[in-house]
């Protein structure tokens, strides 16, 4: 563990990694891709470098999957014959 | 809209559904002749959506044969309800949902009840990210490409998959994923940071290659 809190007057208590951790499905639910105003968890970003790159990374993470948004497969031609042998059927379909 | 028990609405117009899903040259007209029956306007709806209806199937599903499947049942389904479709979001985000919910319900008939759908989203112990309270690693930043991220999201437990995929790759919220998967907002809050924790652990791993094998082997 890296984390290096020292305790200032007016500091938020510190945190350890495993509680910083354990808040971190919330506060990347709270929105803006995980960045908080909690002051507890700013310090501890602050002073630890290993929590802070796995922030860095999950962020990083989440904005990557966006590309995947865009398709990479396609599917067979039969798909469509098949719909349209189902549609065929139906009275309402207008060929 | 109903699919047998599964509600079906159109979720409210948001900047961000719109801004992930842009309108489509063609796509309204296309739409409003569709809900006529107009076959060839059905035609040109698949042809502009069929890939990433059938690449959703296929990322929920890990099955070429079941993701057509479902492709062809989402596009039947699609023909019977588009005359609901009002235009009030994007019109991929409706036919989106409407999948999920076609894919989530086939998983349901298939066997999967409700108890064993839970431990699905909640993968054994072996399956699980380990917890990051040391180590010190180099950073992912730079270092992923699409076909990398891919890989790893196919091989991730199917219950981080899915709300993986429901949430970072297709948008969704915790609140939309927790009534699709009948499980609690804090549950999808929680697999979707296991399923970003095993990715950072698989992207990490270097890759294997034929001449590191080799190596492993000789020792």
């Amino acid at each position: 563990m890296t984390s290096q809190n020292s305790k200032q007057p007016d500091s938020p208590a510190p945190l350890s990694c495993a509680e910083f951790q354990q808040q971190l499905p919330d506060m990347f639910a709270a929105g803006a891709d995980g960045i908080t105003d909690d002051p507890a968890i700013l310090e501890h970003l602050k002073t630890c470098d290993n929590c802070s790159a796995l922030v860095r990374d999950l962020q990083y993470i989440a904005d990557q999957a966006r590309q995947l948004l865009e398709p990479t497969h396609e599917p067979s031609d039969n798909v469509w014959k098949k719909i349209q042998k189902s549609l065929a059927s139906d009275p309402t379909y207008k060929q | 809209m109903e699919i047998q028990g599964l509600q079906m609405t159109e979720p409210k117009a948001s900047p961000g559904l719109f801004k992930r899903n842009p309108p489509i040259a063609g796509e309204a007209e296309a739409i409003e002749r569709a809900k006529a029956g107009d076959a060839e306007a059905f035609s040109k709806l698949y042809a502009l959506h069929k890939r990433r209806v059938y690449t959703l199937c296929l990322r929920m599903l890990g099955n070429v044969s079941e993701a057509e499947d479902m492709t062809q049942e989402a596009f039947l389904h699609l023909f019977r309800k588009i005359g609901s479709f009002r235009g009030e979001s994007a019109f991929s985000t409706w036919l989106h949902r409407l999948t999920v919910n076609l894919v989530l319900m086939h998983l349901r008939k298939k066997g999967l009840q409700l108890v064993s759908l839970e431990e699905t989203i909640n993968p054994s112990e072996e399956d699980s990210p380990k917890r990051d309270f040391g180590s010190r690693d180099s950073q992912l930043a730079g270092s992923v490409d699409r076909v990398a991220l891919e890989r790893a999201v196919a091989s991730l437990p199917p219950g981080y998959r899915m709300v993986f995929v429901l949430h970072d790759v297709e948008g969704f919220e915790h609140n939309e994923i927790a009534v699709m998967l009948e499980c609690s907002t804090g549950n999808s809050k929680s697999q979707l940071h296991k399923a970003r924790l095993k990715l950072r652990e698989l992207l990490r791993q270097p890759e294997r290659t034929p001449e590191a094998d080799f190596k492993e082997a000789a020792i």
